[in-house]
């Protein structure tokens, strides 16, 4: 039987009983609207936290271990040779050290350039990290320098993406200072800093100087609460102000694939050091609690498109039996017991699919009236998404898809039943 | 064109077996139409249904257009029936959702291929105009009287150009004045050279038969 006559067939058929394809259309619709609402919230909260944390995959952070058995027993310094030992382990596709500046850095005045609001008397101590231009020259713009300029020159500075959103969705408003453009924007604003001053006196070098920092971009490869300084810069530093030499801060290993990531963390350990879980293990831990409960309440929706499939199918069983008579001169006229069974079926996907579509539809209204609510209801903060849903194309997909395979479900014993209904008895 | 050889049928109530045809031998040629006459409940229908092929559990053997009944697949003998055997039922039968062309072109959903849409609705309007109801073709069946229904049961029967045409009691729910235009209808089919077989239990049917046979007991009587 060809699709044509089937469809055909078939919208005549549901036309013919209005009320009872409407219901049907109901029962799918809401098991089709929920799964595709739970589904758009679990993916859209995932998203929200993954740029909350946004953890590369491949990224195993590695830090000298908290007990420290020393080098003979494979060596808990990260130096240059640690380094080299960690490159060469298998499904390592880089590594780049990183190491803390131990000279205090504090700004106490407004960037300059911006003509932003910047409280009296406040000071912010500006923690910072040494690491390798190759760690971020991808976020870095085209020939942008990220070197060390020397004593008095402008230190270039790699700031978390992050760090943005935080000023622009807390501190700016608490200030009553106006927002900043986005990233770009900002490359080569400058920060006028006192190296060596620290917010606690204690801490304070004894030999202060003026400097300032260059904005060099933004990279989600550097943390929310640090700056990113050329770790030339930072070797510098730490020789004017006398600061030992006691191996990286860490190292940053990229696997080649994600797969590789737990034999690597393995390597790590066994030669000694620790791998930071930080925010890679808080993202998963909520990402796997978004995971569950995206999963429980898409298996409420899945239990609604169980009901919705024994709806359909008690109307069918009810209309096939009503219909026998029709099925029968079907059969007189040359349908086989196989197209009337492709007819009941191809009911209940149209109203699968009916149900589906309009399910989806709805599901996305829902989503943007409850985006409204909670954009109304929630305070102001860093992070906050626009859209707590992502409705990606298979998720508008997923609605008419489920809700047909539902209907097909409901739809597959009353189509074997008119396709075994005995065309003479029901003619005689 | 028909042909059925010492054909049997049991129907089983609970445990008892009640046989109501037994060993029916029957020929009905092109160009004829041949009444099956016969009080209700003796069997008609059912022999209609074997030899149309509706009804595969029977003993004996039927035949339509040369080929056997028995041993063709579900399928298969519904391609035969819809290309070799037209329907006409006492209660027309017609699909209330359907316009009077769209109920005579039904049978062209179950081919495999059964042209245009155009040539589709070219051959329904053909079969209405044989039957008188060219201008009735936008008609929903409510629409139209009891003669003009079964006229359009029976252009659905001719739509697929069968070669043999059964009617089970087709004046039953209609005047004596339709009833005898139906009849003289299947007259003018049976003359085109159809063959054509009519169950009734009504006697009137017998005055436009070539044949008129009577089943009783199971058996067929000249």
């Amino acid at each position: 039987m060809r699709i044509a006559a089937l469809v055909d067939l078939a919208n005549r058929t549901l036309r013919a009983d209005p009320r009872r394809a409407l219901v049907d259309t109901v029962a799918c619709c809401a098991g089709a609207a929920a799964l595709v609402f739970f589904v758009a919230l679990g993916l859209g909260t995932g998203d929200a936290v993954r740029r909350l944390f946004p953890g590369e995959a491949r990224l195993v952070e590695v830090i000298p271990s908290g007990v420290s058995l020393g080098p003979v027993l494979g060596g808990a310094r990260l130096d240059d040779v640690a380094v080299g030992r960690l490159r060469a382990l298998r499904g390592v596709a880089a590594a780049y050290p990183k190491l803390n500046l131990r000279v205090p850095v504090t700004a106490s005045r407004a960037p300059e350039g911006l003509g932003i609001y910047w409280p009296p008397n406040l000071a912010l101590q500006v923690p910072s990290v040494g690491v390798p231009r190759e760690l971020v020259a991808d976020d870095l713009p085209k020939g942008a320098p990220f070197a060390d300029p020397g004593p008095g020159g402008a230190i270039p500075v790699v700031l978390a993406k992050r760090l943005l959103e935080v000023y622009n969705g807390t501190i700016a408003p608490s200030w009553g200072s106006r927002r900043l453009p986005p990233g770009p924007a900002l490359v080569g604003l400058q920060v006028p800093i006192q190296i060596g001053q620290s917010m606690l006196m204690y801490r304070t070098e004894k030999r202060v100087v003026e400097g300032r920092l260059v904005l060099a971009g933004f990279s989600d490869r550097v943390p929310l609460y640090q700056a990113a300084l050329p770790i030339e810069t930072v070797r510098r530093l730490h020789q004017e102000y006398g600061k030992t030499d006691e191996g990286y801060s860490s190292v940053a290993v990229f696997a080649r694939e994600p797969d590789d990531v737990p034999s690597i963390a393995a390597a790590v350990r066994r030669m000694g050091f620790a791998v930071d879980q930080g925010e890679r293990a808080v993202a998963e831990r909520i990402g796997s609690v978004i995971a569950l409960a995206t999963a429980a309440l898409s298996l409420l929706a899945v239990l609604m498109l169980a009901l919705a499939a024994l709806a359909v199918a008690q109307s069918l069983f009810a209309t096939v039996r009503a219909r026998a008579k029709e099925l029968a001169v079907l059969r007189a006229v040359g349908a086989s017991a196989s197209d009337v069974r492709t007819m009941v079926l191809a009911e209940a996907a149209l109203l699968g699919l009916f149900g589906g579509v309009l399910g989806a539809v709805v599901a996305r209204l829902a989503a943007l009236a409850a985006d409204a609510l909670l954009a109304r209801m929630l305070p102001e903060l860093p992070f906050l998404p626009e859209t707590f849903f992502a409705f990606s194309w298979w998720v508008w997909m997923l609605g008419p898809l489920v809700s047909m395979a539902a209907a097909l479900a409901g739809a597959v014993a009353p189509a074997s039943l008119a396709a075994r209904l005995d065309p003479a008895r029901a003619l005689a | 064109m028909i042909a059925l050889r010492g054909v049997s049928k049991e129907f089983r109530d609970g445990g008892s077996a009640q046989r109501v045809l037994d060993g029916v031998d029957l020929d009905v040629a092109p160009g004829e139409l041949v009444a099956v006459v016969g009080p209700s409940g003796s069997g008609k229908s059912t022999l209609l249904y074997i030899a149309g092929g509706l009804d595969a559990a029977f003993g004996g053997e039927a035949s339509v257009a040369g080929r056997a009944w028995k041993g063709l697949g579900e399928t298969e003998r519904a391609r035969l029936r819809g290309a070799t055997v037209g329907f006409v039922f006492q209660s027309f039968n017609l699909l209330p959702t359907m316009s009077a062309l769209d109920n005579v072109c039904l049978p062209a959903h179950f081919r495999d291929a059964p042209g245009s849409r155009a040539e589709v609705a070219a051959r329904g309007r053909s079969a209405l105009e044989r039957v008188g109801l060219a201008d009735k073709a936008h008609k929903s069946p409510s629409q139209l009287s009891g003669g003009e229904r079964q006229r359009v049961a029976i252009a659905r029967a001719l739509f697929a150009e069968p070669r043999v045409l059964l009617a089970d009691e087709p004046t039953g729910n209609l005047d004596e004045h339709t009833g005898a235009a139906v009849i003289a209808t299947f007259g003018e089919l049976a003359r085109a050279g159809l063959a054509v077989m009519v169950v009734t239990h009504e006697q009137r049917v017998s005055s436009a038969a070539s044949r008129v046979l009577h089943l009783e007991h199971g058996r067929l009587f000249a």
